[in-house]
C-alpha cells in the first residue's frame, strides 16, 4: 500500500482491508468495521485521528484487518468524502467495472 | 507444449500445501502480516487498492485449452467471472479472498500451473514471442530456451533474493515481438557466420522510472552455454547491484553506472570460471526439452487461397479487415496465426470474461491443436489455424465479441490496471484507453491510419510500457487531479527506442483530444499511406506535433 499522507489537522476516517476477504473496510463508531464508507466514524481533528488509528492498529494486531491508515475527508458531507481521488475510487470501487460483485 | 514430469508436479503440489499452511497460520494469528507478506507475495498474492489480487504465471505465454478452461473456472469459482491478461503474459484475478487463495492454487496445480515467480526479487516468469513455433520469420523456437530457463531459475537458491526483480525475454525471430531490448536480459537468437544458431545477449534494458534500452554484452553465445552465461550475469548483478535504494537496484542502473565494458569484463571473468561446469547443456537434454515443442500434426496443404476464404474476403467487409490485421504468416503452408483482440472498443484492455475463455478454449481445440498464446500486448493468439477455417473461426469469435479487427491499430492499446485497481498508481489508465478506442472505432479510418501503438501507464513504474509506445501516455497526480504526460517515438521492437516527452501534462479531456490531434498531424505529414506514424515522427521530429497539440490545448 502507498504511504499514508502527512497528517493535517483536519477530519479523517480510518480504512483497512479485512484480513480474510481483503475487502475495503472502514472503522465505525462501534469499533467494528463496515464495507460502507457512510458508516465510518469521522475523527474531527489530527489528535482524534491519531487515537482512532491506534485503535485500528490494535485490531490489526488482533488479525481482524490489514494495513490500517487514515484518510483525510471532508467531514461536512454525508457520507464523508475523501479528499484524495484515489480514496474516492477505493471507496466506490473501480470506475470501469460494469460487472456486479459476487 | 511442455508437460510436467513428476518432479515438476511434486514441486507445485508441495508449494500449494506449504502455502495452505501459511494462510491458515496467518488467519489464526500464529504469524503476523509482516511475516506473512513476503510469503504471500512469493505465491503471487498482492494486496491491491480494493482487495487481494492473484497473479498467475503463464510460462512464456503458452496455454493449453485445458489450462484456459481452468482459468475460466477459477475466475468463476473464486473471483467475479473474469481475468485480466497482463504485459508480462500473465493473468491476474482482482478479487481473490485470502481464505480461498490456497484452493485457487490447488485448482491451478491440477492443470500444471502456479503463481511462482510472479512477485518478489527473483527471476520472474520468462517471456517470449507469442508466435513462437509458428511464425514464418522464426530462426528457432524460443520456447525451448524459455523452458530451460524456467527449470534453471525456479527456486534457484542463489537468485531468490536478488537486489530487485529480474526479467528475461527471448526472441527467436529477427522481428522482435518480445521487447527484448527493454528487459533485464534480452536474448535474440541469430546465426553466426558459420550458420550456427546462438544468442545475442542484451543486458540492462528496462522501463520504470529510469528507462534504458539494453546494451549488447555478447554478440554471439553458443546455445550450450546459455545457462552458465546467464548465471554469470546474475552473479555479477547479485554481487554489485545496489541494495541500499530500491529505485536504483535494477541491473540497468548497475550497467549504466559501471558501463557496459566493465560489466562485460566482470561477466566474462565469472563465466570463464563456470562455463565448462555443470551448467553446460548436453545436447541430449536440449533435445529432450525440444521434443515437448515438436510441431503439431499439420496437414500438407498447398498454401493457396481456398474458395471459402476468397469468397469471405470479397463479400464480408469486416472479415476482410480482420483477416488483414489479425492474421500473421505461418511457417507451414496453408496455415495462419490468428491474434484474438482483447481490445473491443469500450472494454478494459486485456480483460476477458470466463465465457469468452471457455469459447476460445473450444475454438483452440477445433482449429488450433488446443494451443493458445498470451501476448505482452494483452491479446490472445491461436497459433496454428488452417486458412480454410478462418471464415468460420471469425464468425465464431464474433459471437463472443472477440473478432475486433484492430491488432496493431490505434485502439489496440496496452493499458496497465491503473488507479482503478492498483495500489501504486497515480491515475487511471483504463478509462483513457476506452475513450481513445472509441475515437478510433471507425474501421476505415483506423485502417487508413495503420500501425499505431499507444501504451498507457498509470504511474512511473511503467507496467503499461508507455516509454516504448509510438504514443506513450503516463498518468501523473497534480494536486489530487489526474493528468497525463505524452511521449512520442518510442518502440519496443527491433528498432527499440524510448519516447520523447511532448510537453506539459494534459488533463483527461485534453489527452484524448491530443491523441486525435497527433493522428491528424501524422496523416497530414506522412509521405504516403505506407509510412507508419512512427516513421513519420522519426522523419519530421517532435516540433509539428508539439505545436499542434499545445496550440489546441
Amino acid at each position: 500500500m502507498a504511504k499514508a499522507p502527512k497528517l493535517k489537522d483536519q477530519a479523517h476516517i480510518v480504512t483497512a482491508n479485512h484480513l480474510s476477504s481483503g475487502d475495503v473496510v472502514y472503522l465505525t463508531i462501534r469499533n467494528d468495521w463496515s464495507r460502507d464508507i457512510a458508516a465510518a466514524f469521522v475523527a474531527p481533528n489530527a489528535e482524534a485521528a491519531a487515537a482512532w488509528l491506534a485503535e485500528a492498529e490494535a485490531q490489526a494486531a488482533r488479525n481482524i484487518v490489514v494495513a490500517p491508515y487514515l484518510v483525510p475527508v471532508d467531514g461536512s458531507t454525508t457520507p464523508p468524502r475523501p479528499i484524495q481521488f484515489r480514496e474516492r475510487i477505493r471507496a466506490a470501487g473501480p470506475t470501469t467495472e460494469k460487472r456486479p460483485a459476487a | 507444449m511442455y508437460q510436467y514430469d513428476q518432479i515438476d508436479q511434486t514441486l507445485v503440489d508441495e508449494r500449494v500445501a506449504q502455502f495452505r499452511d501459511q494462510v491458515a497460520r496467518r488467519l489464526s494469528g500464529a504469524i503476523s502480516e509482516e511475516e506473512f507478506k513476503p510469503l504471500r507475495l512469493q505465491n503471487g498474492l498482492y494486496l491491491q487498492l480494493h482487495a487481494y489480487m492473484l497473479r498467475i504465471a503463464i510460462p512464456y505465454g503458452t496455454l493449453s485449452s485445458r489450462q484456459l478452461r481452468a482459468l475460466a473456472q477459477i475466475g468463476c469459482k473464486y473471483d467475479r467471472g473474469w481475468g485480466h491478461f497482463t504485459t508480462r503474459q500473465n493473468l491476474q484475478y482482482n478479487w481473490i479472498r485470502l481464505e480461498d487463495a490456497a484452493d485457487a492454487l490447488a485448482d491451478l496445480a491440477k492443470v500444471q500451473m502456479h503463481a511462482i515467480q510472479t512477485s518478489g526479487n527473483c527471476i520472474r516468469n520468462t517471456t517470449t514471442d507469442q508466435f513462437a513455433g509458428a511464425a514464418h520469420d522464426e530462426i528457432e523456437d524460443p520456447r525451448v530456451w524459455c523452458e530451460i530457463i524456467r527449470q534453471w531459475s525456479t527456486f534457484h537458491p542463489e537468485f531468490s533474493f536478488l537486489p530487485r526483480k529480474f526479467k528475461i525475454a527471448v526472441t527467436g525471430s529477427p522481428n522482435d515481438r518480445a521487447a527484448v531490448r527493454v528487459h533485464d536480459i534480452g536474448l535474440r537468437m541469430h546465426r553466426n557466420a558459420d550458420g550456427e544458431t546462438g544468442f545475442e545477449v542484451i543486458v540492462g534494458g528496462g522501463l520504470g522510472r529510469t528507462p534504458f534500452i539494453g546494451k549488447t554484452i555478447r554478440d554471439f553465445l553458443p546455445k550450450q552455454h546459455l545457462l552458465s552465461y546467464l548465471e554469470a550475469i546474475l552473479r555479477v548483478y547479485n554481487q554489485f547491484g545496489r541494495r541500499d535504494n530500491m529505485y536504483k537496484a535494477r541491473i540497468k542502473i548497475l550497467v549504466h553506472e559501471i558501463g557496459i565494458e566493465t560489466m562485460r569484463e566482470k561477466v566474462e571473468a565469472e563465466w570463464q570460471s563456470i562455463r565448462d561446469g555443470a551448467l553446460q547443456l548436453p545436447q541430449a537434454a536440449i533435445d529432450q526439452i525440444a521434443a515437448h515443442f515438436a510441431p503439431p500434426a499439420f496437414e500438407r496443404l498447398s498454401g493457396g487461397v481456398t474458395p471459402d476464404y476468397a469468397a469471405a474476403f470479397r463479400t464480408d467487409f469486416e472479415f476482410g479487415l480482420w483477416a488483414r490485421r489479425n492474421t500473421f504468416k505461418h511457417k507451414q503452408p496453408g496455415y495462419s496465426i490468428v491474434t484474438i483482440s482483447l481490445k473491443k472498443e469500450g472494454e478494459p484492455p486485456g480483460d476477458m470474461k470466463a465465457e469468452q475463455m471457455l469459447a476460445v478454449a473450444d475454438l483452440a481445440d477445433r482449429y488450433s491443436f488446443g494451443e493458445i498464446r498470451v501476448t505482452h500486448e494483452q491479446n490472445l493468439v491461436l497459433p496454428h489455424v488452417k486458412q480454410a477455417d478462418l471464415p468460420a473461426l471469425f464468425r465464431a469469435l464474433k459471437a463472443y465479441d472477440l473478432a475486433t479487427p484492430n491488432v496493431g491499430l490505434a485502439s489496440d492499446i496496452i493499458a496497465c490496471p491503473g488507479l482503478d485497481y492498483c495500489a501504486l498508481a497515480n491515475a487511471r489508465s483504463i478509462p483513457i484507453a476506452q475513450q481513445i478506442a472509441l475515437r478510433f472505432r471507425n474501421w476505415e479510418r483506423a485502417h487508413d491510419i495503420g500501425e499505431l501503438k499507444i501504451k498507457i501507464s498509470g504511474c512511473i513504474n511503467a507496467c503499461g510500457h508507455h516509454h516504448v509506445g509510438h504514443i506513450g501516455i503516463l498518468g501523473v497526480d497534480k494536486n489530487g487531479e489526474e493528468f497525463y504526460q505524452l511521449t512520442l517515438g518510442g518502440s519496443a521492437d527491433q528498432d527499440a527506442a524510448l519516447g520523447d516527452i511532448l510537453g506539459p501534462a494534459l488533463n483527461t479531456a485534453q489527452t484524448v483530444d491530443a491523441i486525435d490531434t497527433l493522428v491528424e498531424i501524422y496523416l497530414r505529414l506522412r509521405s504516403g499511406s505506407d509510412e507508419r506514424f512512427l516513421d513519420t515522427y522519426r522523419r519530421v521530429g517532435l516540433q509539428p506535433f508539439r505545436e499542434a497539440v499545445y496550440a489546441a490545448a
